[in-house]
């Protein structure tokens, strides 16, 4: 945690959380978990902001939601990827490409 | 569909409120405990794990709270509160919320029923599915019917952008025999009209193509005749009826609800209309003649067409039509007639004429309900601001308590919307009441003509009423929420009545004032609005027809169309007078083709002493056709020369009678009498006649018209098949009605049976729009000054209740009750005329819109003006005095003590 951490775009975390969801369910201890490894320790997503986010994710019917059991034996509420959430995944990963792509090509002009 | 599964989640929320936060709050400590167990498994002591856990979360609470925002019904759910809280407040006082929902309810229904009536006039479509596809096509300016039988033809053939095209001809059908026949409305119609309108026979078939290629006598009855005249008969297809005196085989009866192509007048049965000759026999060449225009025809567009598209393309083809043949000029009602075609959706009234007319008429009431329902949400708005008062504290608390005023307005808000929701139920229960009125207030048109007007409460109905109660809960709900909520704490938890007292109480132009002083005016301007109408149609009754209508009874025939030829026809009315003539309590009797201010008209072309006419510009006169004694039975005065007499048969010299109008204007400073004119059309090349009488100028077509020339002439010398017979009797007519019909059947027992009339109800018609207008607009400006006067009443009680101390006082130092009568009286009077005044101005600046609707007086008419005025102030002061003289019954010791 002494690394700096990298900000998040605004918008960027709702893909995050879709894309951390399509390897498989997680509760929400193990999204903020799995975000970090997969970025190296980069990014830390604060629970303050994960539960709302993946709430609004909940309502508008890509990622579902039930209470499971953990691992360790603990009553948890796991989130999954539904069929709509996988295309909208697909969706923001290819515009946020298309955006990455662009602020590169910008950056390389100069 | 994303926003919908929102509000699925919300709304579920709504119901589920502690399941949703016990939900957020189990995650949310699980979230705390598998952290917990994560630090302590990287080396942490229990109690620095747990602390960890819930510093890195920050505040559990208000993460919890974030959570329910998003989860949790949001809006829905302070709107259900509102809601909730909103009744409760409602039920607390009954009283308040009875009277507000009848004042809404009143403004709102009439609101409703008018729009039933514009739906039903304007707006509706044909009971036949996909109405949206159907195109009507109109020549000109829409007035008459459009096609000649070729014309159709060609259109339906060369056409690529209607689905089908489908023509109809209306038609009065004599049907049955004997004593028990009676005229039917029908249709002529092509073949495939049922497949045009995509309806299937409720029983049996439409039409076929070979029924369109020769004249064959099958019918499709209606359903509502085949119920009321064949008791339902399911073996009625193969049957055979008597239509015309002609054997017809029934083919079909058609679907349930459908009554012909015009919405307002009923169809009876549908014939195919090849059968036109027979069934009217002066139509012998109209399924030959491109210049019969006798056919109406509805169409409907293909797939992907649009409207003007298909209006281009039908009109491209009517211009080739109109080059290979134009229409010869006694044809055209005027040489710069519009000939083109246009298509239209047929919707409400198909005939444009009519159309043109309900719809200055609906937007006139419209106008007039509209005003009723601003003065009853004026009164409404001013209840709620003397409950706003009552409610001071409660609302004080609640800002207090840390209640935003935007919530507090949403909350008042929402208690308006609920009494405007009320108010529209109501609305629709009197609407329906309205509705039953309205339609019992046709006009008086024949029966035979089958004239309904259907006014429901359907769907539109339904959405316009909704929609108008919440625009309304605004209009009335908005200045009230905004005053009532405005943040005054502390006196008003203090219950410092007095301190309002100091500041507003007596301010002379307050919102409730100005609303009431609204009120009157507007109430002024539509009473006027009133007030004009009423006086048109005295000024109207007062006209001098020309003629009597007291004591006359009126009876029509159509020969022509009983297969009559004229021998049979001048033998009939020959023996018909001779008939009615020998009746006791008969004092005249004669025929004439038509009546004036009857339904039916006939101009012809004349010529003037041989005088040239160009023929792009013929003249035309009023052409009635009588048997001698005309003038005494209708009661017109000669005035000049000698009535026609049974002198002037066939066989002797032609001769002609004109009116007054007409003799000035073509023999100005001469005597008419033994001039010569020829009336007809020049193509026939009609005998010259002696001008043999001049009499009194009658109206014609309708009162108040210009003088119209007139020609007669005597029936032996011009038969006519259309025949009016007109009898004036000693004393009361409908003594003689049945008598007169007995005549009538020992003639011919086959004629169907006739509505026989009296010519007072028959001119009835002429003062129906008037009445019509003086009724309605009478009934809705009474209506808005009860509610206008409601409104002062309240204002004025409101103000006595809020000075009883002050009234109390000046009592105990020696004011007399007239004193207290006069200042109370006196404020209100103030409001009374500054409404009067503002009203006076507002109907001065208006009523110059209704002037087309007025007859024989002005827009501005003093006496009207003045007249409604006095009443207004009449009203006002009782509105006024009631409170005035329960302030006079103040206990000054009662007053003093309160508090």
């Amino acid at each position: 945690m002494t690394q700096p951490k990298a900000d998040l775009l605004q918008g960027t975390l709702d893909m995050l959380i879709l894309k951390a969801l399509s390897l498989g369910p997680l509760h929400g201890y193990g999204v903020i978990q799995r975000l970090r490894q997969l970025s190296d320790e980069l990014l830390e997503v604060e629970q303050g902001s994960l539960y709302p986010a993946v709430y609004r994710l909940e309502q508008r019917g890509w990622i579902s939601s039930k209470w499971g059991v953990t691992e360790a034996g603990r009553r948890a509420k796991f989130y999954t990827l539904t069929k709509s959430g996988t295309k909208q995944l697909t969706a923001e990963e290819e515009s946020w490409d298309r955006l990455a792509l662009a602020i590169a090509k910008v950056r390389k002009a100069v | 569909m994303e926003w919908f599964n929102i509000l699925k989640a919300r709304l579920r929320a709504l119901f589920r409120r502690e399941s949703v936060l016990r939900d957020i709050e189990e995650e949310l400590r699980v979230h705390v405990e598998i952290e917990t167990e994560a630090n302590i498994e990287r080396g942490m002591s229990s109690d620095e794990a747990r602390a960890a856990a819930l510093n890195s979360f920050g505040n559990l609470s208000r993460n919890t709270e974030l959570g329910y925002d998003i989860r949790g019904a949001g809006w829905l759910e302070t709107f259900w509160q509102d809601l909730r809280y909103g009744t409760r407040m409602l039920m607390k006082q009954p009283g308040f919320t009875l009277v507000a929902v009848l004042i809404l309810a009143l403004g709102i229904g009439a609101n409703t029923a008018i729009f039933s009536m514009a739906n039903a006039l304007l707006l509706r479509s044909l009971p036949v599915p996909q109405p949206a596809e159907l195109v009507t096509v109109g020549r000109g300016d829409g007035t008459g019917e459009p096609l000649s039988y070729p014309d159709f033809v060609a259109l339906r053939e060369r056409n690529g952008v209607l689905a089908g095209l489908a023509a109809s001809h209306f038609a009065g059908v004599s049907f049955g025999n004997g004593a028990r026949s009676e005229m039917m409305r029908g249709e002529l119609v092509s073949s495939d009209y049922f497949d045009v309108l995509h309806l299937q026979p409720a029983l049996g078939r439409g039409f076929l193509p070979e029924e369109e290629r020769s004249a064959q006598p099958v019918v499709v009855l209606s359903h509502g005749l085949w119920q009321s005249r064949f008791g339902a008969d399911p073996q009625i297809i193969g049957q055979t009826i008597t239509l015309h005196r002609q054997r017809y085989t029934v083919i079909g009866v058609a679907p349930a609800g459908f009554n012909g192509m015009t919405g307002m007048f009923r169809t009876d049965l549908w014939l195919p209309l090849m059968m036109l000759p027979q069934v009217r026999p002066m139509f012998l060449t109209s399924l030959s003649n491109r210049h019969d225009q006798v056919f109406a025809a509805i169409g409907r567009l293909k797939p992907g067409i649009s409207l003007a598209q298909a209006q281009t393309a039908i009109e491209t083809i009517n211009r080739g039509l109109e080059l290979a043949a134009p229409p010869p000029v006694e044809r055209r009602r005027d040489p710069n007639e519009d000939r083109s075609l246009k298509l239209a959706h047929p919707q409400g009234i198909g005939l444009p004429h009519y159309r043109r007319r309900a719809q200055l008429a609906t937007t006139l009431l419209f106008v007039v309900v509209g005003i009723v329902l601003l003065i009853a949400c004026a009164n409404v708005a001013n209840l709620l601001l003397a409950r706003a008062a009552a409610r001071r504290k409660e609302i004080a608390v609640r800002l207090a308590l840390g209640a935003s005023r935007l919530r507090l307005i949403r909350q008042l808000l929402t208690e308006s919307a609920l009494l405007g929701l009320l108010g529209a139920c109501g609305g629709l229960l009197l609407a329906f009441w309205i509705n039953r009125a309205l339609m019992a207030l046709k006009p008086p048109l024949p029966e035979s003509w089958g004239f309904r007007l259907d006014l429901q409460l359907d769907a539109t109905a339904l959405g316009f009423t909704l929609l108008l109660a919440l625009l309304v809960s605004l209009l009335f709900g908005l200045a009230p929420a905004l005053a009532t909520s405005k943040p005054d704490v502390v006196p008003a938890l203090k219950d410092e009545t007095g301190a309002e007292s100091r500041r507003g109480r007596f301010r002379r132009f307050n919102l409730r004032n100005a609303l009431v002083v609204t009120q009157l005016a507007v109430s002024l301007a539509l009473l006027i609005a009133a007030g004009l109408f009423v006086r048109s149609l005295q000024q109207m009754q007062k006209v001098d027809l020309g003629f009597q209508t007291e004591n006359r009874l009126a009876l029509s025939f159509n020969l022509d169309q009983e297969g009559y030829d004229e021998a049979k026809g001048r033998e009939f009315s020959h023996q018909l007078l001779e008939r009615v003539r020998a009746l006791p309590g008969v004092r005249a009797a004669a025929l004439t083709n038509f009546l004036p201010l009857g339904f039916m008209g006939l101009a012809e072309p004349v010529v003037i002493d041989e005088r040239a006419t160009s023929p792009e510009n013929p003249q035309f006169a009023a052409a009635q056709i009588i048997a001698p004694d005309y003038f005494r039975a209708i009661g017109t005065p000669l005035a000049r020369g000698r009535d026609f007499s049974p002198q002037d048969s066939a066989n002797a010299p032609a001769v002609a009678m004109v009116n007054e109008t007409m003799a000035r204007r073509f023999w100005p400073n001469e005597d008419p009498i033994g001039k010569r004119l020829r009336i007809g059309n020049p193509e026939f090349n009609p005998q010259p006649r002696e001008i043999i009488g001049v009499v009194r100028d009658t109206v014609i077509g309708s009162i108040g018209e210009e003088p119209k020339d007139v020609t007669y002439r005597p029936l032996a010398q011009q038969h006519s098949q259309w025949l009016t017979l007109v009898v004036h009797t000693s004393g009361n007519p409908k003594a003689l009605l049945i008598a007169v019909r007995r005549e009538v059947q020992a003639l011919d027992e086959n004629l169907p049976a006739q509505e026989i009339k009296t010519l007072d109800e028959i001119v009835a018609f002429s003062f129906w729009p008037m009445r019509m207008g003086a009724e309605l607009v009478g009934t809705f400006g009474l209506l808005g000054l009860l509610l206008a006067s409601v409104g002062l009443y309240g204002v004025m009680s409101y103000a006595v209740a809020a000075r009883t101390r002050e009234i109390g006082v000046r009592m105990a130092i020696g004011a007399e009750r007239r004193d207290v009568l006069r200042l109370i009286v006196g404020q209100g009077l103030v409001l009374a005329l500054v409404g009067a005044g503002a009203g006076l101005v507002l109907a001065f600046a208006v009523t110059r819109v209704l002037r087309r609707f007025l007859f024989g007086i002005g827009a501005t008419d003093p006496l009207t003006f003045i007249g409604v005025a006095l009443l207004l102030t009449k009203v006002a002061l009782l509105a006024c005095w009631i409170p005035a003289r329960r302030a006079t019954k103040v206990d000054p010791l009662v007053a003093l003590r309160y508090e």
